[in-house]
């Protein structure tokens, strides 16, 4: 279900779509229109960055492979002025093209081809984050899975029961949790966390991770939240 | 397929060891003829000087071969010819040795080339046979595994759209379905083919130290869907030291091989994942309770296009090269047994990895 179909006082989201190849145009327009979002449509780049501009959307689902111009040039550009959620279409296996546009100011990026539903899982993801954003208000406690986070008070409970975290470990989660739902790159976990002199030191973000994950999951090596989106970061799922 | 490197005809660099290496032989020859040449008539000692051309040319450029040829002769002159250490001649009739070992060495030189020449000619072809024959069977394989859903696609598609009234909602999903499925399975295998054809073509690995638990773990958060519910248990020691490996390919691995045990065993049977560090070795181990590898296919497994028990389950062979290809470039081995009490095992391992220069790559690739 999608957030916006709860309230009917909401206003219908709007979505650009930047995309080169007509047939995935049209099914990308049949699925979202069907879950109720409201479409425009770019073929190219220039075009593309023209309509964020002048029609504003509430998010921009963006294919890096354009005819005109370089997919990171259309983040880059739109990020000059504009916050709005950028999710990336791009091949799978161009890890190197998806980090780019993750540390470019991307917000997430879904693998062609496409499993059935990702893309709309992805949008309401980013959606969902940039109301959170919006209102600016962040909740006090956050709870997925069996477990809950108390962002004022720094506590983190599973299954009801205190479990000590290190200052580190909790900046880590804190970052993951301000991100929720979106892949966050090695290197803006570890700028974010331990500074940007560290971002060469990616074995010490793995430990962390790895003891975070001991606290956190029922089992480590089949985790549910702490995802490893291996060659571009991690992902922390709130909802399963 | 790459025909041999081999010095041949033309080729304008020739290295300049393969010339010091001749005049090592020559010295060679000349220290054994200055030893003997008391003992043996001249014309004895021209056969020394001989061996040492044919050697020459049978290893070695033809240009460089031709310089032994003429060193040999002025060596021969100058130390195995009276007047010894000078290229006078005492009897003219050695002028008559000399002009002879020239003639033969520079023939046996051309012939030894000549000879070699064809022998590359005809190993380049034979490759470019053995080429030939594994590009059709790729091909064969290939075209089929891609009709066949290609097939269905169109089939199901067509069907939908000239006869959408006519079908109840249930034959409707079910050719829906059909679409859906079967392009992902082409994707899959183009994926594949397109993974095999990289691996063959040399891999580059952008190794970096990664805990082995958050690459299992990511990789069966990949195919979480095909697991459904179904046991999968991971036991990785949480001491186990970080391997130096190429995340996103060792991945793949693990993908691979649990989809495989997903595939072929049933579903209610568990899937384990054993991990052990022996002698600064990670020893990993994919264990199930399908039926087994059939007798004799424990080795053939890894190959190409091969596939196992291949009438019920569907696929293209490509799964378990990919993974040796990957635990190759690893430096490691991987192999199949069958399990004594049923089911397979996979086992791989790979070096920990302890050199300095393995430090991670992986934020290199960022930038």
């Amino acid at each position: 279900m999608s957030d916006h179909r709860k309230n009917p006082l909401a206003k219908r989201p709007e979505i650009l779509l930047i995309e080169d190849d007509p047939q995935i145009r049209r099914f990308v327009k049949a699925m979202l229109t069907a879950e109720d979002y409201r479409l425009h449509e770019a073929a190219a780049g220039e075009d593309g960055i023209a309509q964020a501009a002048a029609r504003n959307p509430d998010l921009v689902l963006l294919d890096l492979g354009l005819p005109d111009v370089d997919g990171i040039d259309v983040i880059r550009e739109i990020r000059q002025w504009s916050q709005i959620p950028i999710v990336v279409l791009s091949a799978r296996g161009q890890e190197r093209d998806k980090i780019k546009a993750l540390d470019a100011g991307a917000d997430d990026y879904v693998s062609k081809p496409f499993a059935p539903g990702e893309v709309s899982a992805r949008i309401r993801a980013s959606l969902r984050r940039a109301a959170v954003l919006d209102k600016n208000d962040a909740a006090e406690t956050v709870n997925f899975g069996n477990i809950s986070v108390n962002l004022a008070a720094r506590r983190v409970l599973v299954g009801g029961s205190e479990v000590h975290v290190t200052p580190n470990e909790y900046k880590l989660l804190q970052v993951l949790l301000r991100h929720a739902g979106k892949v966050v790159t090695q290197r803006q976990l570890l700028k974010l966390v331990w500074g940007p002199e560290h971002l060469e030191e990616p074995q010490y973000l793995r430990v962390f991770m790895g003891q975070l994950r001991r606290k956190l999951e029922a089992d480590p090596a089949h985790p549910k939240h702490l995802i490893t989106e291996p060659g571009i970061g991690y992902r922390l799922l709130t909802e399963c | 397929m790459k025909s041999q490197d081999k010095p041949l005809e033309d080729k304008p660099a020739v290295p300049w060891w393969q010339y010091g290496a001749a005049l090592i032989v020559v010295a060679v020859c000349t220290f054994i003829a200055v030893s003997l040449r008391s003992y043996l008539a001249a014309a004895n000692l021209v056969m020394i000087y001989l061996i040492g051309v044919v050697g020459v040319s049978a290893k070695f450029h033809r240009r460089v071969a031709l310089f032994t040829s003429v060193l040999s002769v002025a060596a021969f002159d100058f130390f195995c010819v009276p007047h010894y250490f000078s290229f006078a001649v005492a009897d003219s009739e050695y002028l008559i040795t000399l002009a002879v070992m020239l003639a033969v060495a520079l023939l046996i030189s051309g012939m030894t080339s000549r000879i070699r020449l064809q022998e590359a000619v005809a190993a380049e072809r034979e490759a470019r046979v053995e080429t030939e024959t594994m590009r059709t069977s790729l091909l064969s394989a290939v075209s089929h595994d891609i009709r066949t859903p290609l097939t269905s696609i169109s089939g199901a598609a067509a069907t939908l759209r000239s006869h959408w009234d006519r079908l109840d909602k249930n034959t409707r999903d079910e050719l829906l379905g059909s679409v859906t499925d079967e392009s992902e399975r082409l994707s899959r295998l183009l994926n594949n083919l397109l993974e095999v054809t990289r691996l063959e073509s040399g891999v580059h690995l952008h190794k970096g130290w990664f805990p082995l638990e958050e690459i299992v773990g990511a990789a069966l958060h990949r195919v979480e869907r095909q697991i459904a519910g179904r046991p999968v248990l991971a036991n990785i020691p949480a001491d186990l030291p970080m391997v130096a490996i190429d995340d996103v390919l060792m991945e793949q691995v693990f993908i691979n091989l649990v989809e495989n045990a997903l595939k072929y065993a049933p579903e209610s049977t568990p899937i384990e994942i054993l991990a052990r560090n022996q002698n600064s070795i990670v020893e990993v181990e994919v264990l199930d309770r399908g039926p087994g590898f059939a007798p004799g296919h424990e080795s053939r497994v890894f190959d190409k296009f091969f596939r196992g028990r291949s009438d019920k389950i569907r696929g293209a062979g490509l799964g378990l090269a990919i993974c040796r290809a990957i635990i190759e470039a690893h430096g490691g081995s991987i192999r199949a047994e069958n399990r004594t009490d049923g089911g397979a095992i996979i086992h791989f391992d790979i070096p920990l990895g302890d050199s300095p220069s393995e430090l991670d790559s992986a934020t290199r690739r960022q930038s």
